[in-house]
């Protein structure tokens, strides 16, 4: 899942992208306006954290011309600004989600959270897929009821695959989900990474399609 | 009309001035005309003396003859109130000469009451004559005759003062009448030119209360050139308490946003941490923001008093809080319902009252199972009490509170429940605020089942 930070102050900014980081998100930060707008009109972000008061260019116009563009990705609003008309004046703006400084981190993660659950169909935290089981609230995954270990990059490809599951996922689309903007963007790397699954689940649940992508779908489940 | 008033100051000098200038006025043109009356009567007399006593040169030689000639019937007829009469002075015998019309009497002379002559050897004065007429006489001597038979002779003409008299009184009545007359009109005119030219300080008085009422944002009326620039600066003052409010908001917003953005650095750094610093630090951080928070609010109603009113729509802020409340919620298929009449009119600034709808509305969704009811009533005002009421609900089908719970006060930062993120600050926020309004705001149990906000908020009329 990658998350866009819209955040002017460097201090809140960094904390954020450790808090994100830690809970599996690739995290891209943006420290003004028209760099935060630039990053969400041209990457494919899961969320954005959007800060109203930015400078060179507000946070209202900068969501507003997203949805102009028909950017449609959830956006959750971070402003010390929390009269009611503020929150009226973002949430007309096109954003999904309101939340006030100074907020509990975990607050906000349980809102990133359900955009993403949102926007994939998912109506509960945890999202199963035959015997697997994946914890949004602790970022882990249980098979049959036993913990899995993963590395964050494994957990990040796991996750998204689950949160899509029985759907085609290409190998761009995952590339472009999974890793922050600066990342060495070889494709080969997504594959050593569903190797790694493989050995770590049933190996048949990640099906790969032929030039289309990768499926993840229950055991036994033919197609 | 009050004593303490203008309308009574002009009034009161105007009738002062009245009755003073009036009968002093009425005193000097009585006695001109009076001295002018007494002036022609005492010629005329004068003249009938110099005719009567040449007339009796005329006719006789050492003695006085009988005028024959006067050209006054009134000598004719008996107690006219007109008579002459030549009298031999010095005690000589012999009968006087009279008009028919003394028939008998006599006219008492001025010489034997030892009045003066003027400088044209006339003796004036004022006696009583026969039948008690007041007689103006007028008496010179005259001497007939040379050398030893030489004799002074008195010649008289005395003329009633009473016709005179009368109508002198007669005139003084109707003079008076006329100028009592003058002086009611006179007070008319002032009343009327007091109504008339105080009429304006009315319509600015008028005007003034349409923009207490919140009916009016400034005082626009038309005006004469000696108050219109009353009306200029009055409304160059209204802009300027308008302007200082809004500045004050700016700068509250400006601490807001200053503040809030260290604050979270603070406690999302302490959070990290588990150590004793670690703890304090998050809690007085929080602490702060509470503090920060309450004194924000009260800045913001503070700035907010003796401010000229505003008045706003009640439906619109709360069908644009709802759209955002539904987009946050989404999930959750909440059914929003609004029962609010078109007209419903909030006295009082838009920003307030969405704080206080975005506080209720944002607590029972949070709450609702599926349901939450936002209705407005508008009750009309009491002969009692002072102004109308709006009467918003805000119901939702959640748990609501304990009978406990209800009974409690309000206080700020205290939570009913600690299991749904919020500050604890919305219920208070939402009291203080409809305070500052000297509204109501209640919590009650909701026929739907959870908790039922009601508020009490002046309507705007």
């Amino acid at each position: 899942m990658r998350v866009l930070v819209v955040e002017d102050d460097r201090d809140l900014n960094r904390q954020l992208i450790s808090a994100l980081t830690d809970a599996g998100y690739a995290v891209d930060a943006a420290f003004d306006g028209e760099e935060g707008y630039f990053l969400g009109e041209t990457e494919p972000y899961d969320v954005v954290i959007l800060d109203i008061g930015l400078p060179k260019m507000d946070g209202i116009s900068v969501l507003e011309q997203w949805r102009r563009a028909e950017r449609n990705m959830p956006v959750i609003i971070l402003t010390a600004r929390d009269r009611w008309s503020d929150k009226v004046a973002g949430m007309d703006a096109g954003a999904d989600d309101y939340v006030a400084k100074p907020f509990h981190m975990e607050e906000l993660l349980a809102r990133i959270r359900a955009q993403v659950r949102r926007a994939s169909g998912h109506a509960r935290s945890d999202i199963e897929c035959g015997p697997l089981r994946l914890d949004t609230k602790t970022a882990r995954v249980t098979l049959n009821g036993q913990p899995i270990k993963l590395t964050s990059h494994e957990y990040r490809l796991l996750a998204y695959l689950m949160h899509h599951n029985e759907r085609v996922v290409s190998r761009t689309e995952l590339v472009e989900h999974l890793y922050e903007q600066d990342f060495d963007r070889d494709s080969n790397t997504i594959e050593v990474f569903i190797g790694r699954l493989r050995k770590k689940i049933p190996p048949d649940m990640i099906k790969t399609i032929r030039g289309l992508g990768y499926r993840l779908s229950q055991e036994g489940d033919e197609n | 009309m009050k004593t303490n008033s203008l309308a009574f100051r002009l009034f009161a000098t105007a009738a002062a001035w009245n009755l003073l200038v009036l009968p002093i006025a009425g005193a000097i043109i009585y006695s001109l005309y009076r001295q002018e009356v007494e002036t022609s009567f005492d010629r005329r007399i004068g003249v009938l003396l110099t005719v009567i006593l040449q007339d009796s040169i005329d006719h006789g030689e050492s003695e006085p003859g009988a005028p024959k000639d006067v050209g006054e019937p009134l000598f004719e007829i008996t107690h006219s109130g007109w008579y002459w009469q030549i009298k031999p002075l010095d005690g000589k015998p012999g009968h006087p000469l009279v008009s028919r019309s003394l028939a008998g009497e006599v006219i008492p002379l001025p010489s034997e009451f030892n009045i003066e002559p003027n400088d044209r050897e006339t003796r004036w004065a004022n006696l009583d004559g026969p039948l008690e007429q007041k007689l103006r006489v007028a008496e010179t001597i005259y001497v007939f005759g040379e050398g030893k038979k030489a004799q002074r002779y008195s010649v008289a003409v005395a003329a009633t003062w009473g016709e005179v008299e009368a109508s002198l009184r007669a005139f003084r009545t109707r003079l008076a009448l006329a100028l009592a007359l003058a002086g009611i009109g006179l007070l008319a005119v002032t009343l009327f030119q007091i109504r008339f030219g105080l009429f304006p300080l009315h319509k600015v008085e008028k005007g003034l209360a349409a923009i207490r009422s919140g009916e009016a944002e400034r005082l626009d009326v038309e005006l004469p050139q000696e108050i219109e620039p009353l009306q200029h600066e009055l409304n160059a003052l209204l802009k300027t308490s308008h302007d200082i409010v809004e500045r004050a908001r700016t700068h509250v917003g400006n601490l807001a946003h200053a503040l809030k953005t260290p604050l979270a650095v603070i406690v999302n750094e302490a959070r990290e941490d588990t150590s004793q610093l670690a703890r304090k630090v998050t809690e007085q951080a929080e602490l702060m923001h509470t503090q920060v928070n309450l004194y924000l609010d009260r800045a913001r109603m503070a700035a907010r008093i003796g401010v000229i009113g505003r008045v706003t729509e009640v439906r619109p802020v709360a069908e644009s809080i709802i759209r955002a409340l539904e987009r946050i919620y989404r999930d959750r298929q909440l059914e929003f319902s609004v029962d609010c009449p078109a007209g419903a009119r909030f006295q009082g600034e838009r920003q307030d009252l969405e704080e206080m709808l975005g506080n209720l509305l944002d607590n029972a969704a949070k709450w609702a199972r599926a349901k939450v009811v936002f209705s407005v009533a508008a009750a009309p005002a009491e002969a009692d009490a002072a102004g109308a009421w709006l009467e918003i609900r805000v119901d939702d089908d959640g748990p609501g509170l304990t009978p406990e719970q209800l009974a409690e006060p309000i206080i700020r930062g205290r939570r009913l429940d600690e299991t749904k993120p919020g500050s604890g600050l919305g219920h208070s926020i939402v009291a203080d605020l409809a305070h500052s309004y000297r509204g109501k705001f209640e919590l009650a149990r909701s026929e739907l089942g959870g908790l039922s906000a009601r508020l009490t908020l002046p309507l705007a009329t």
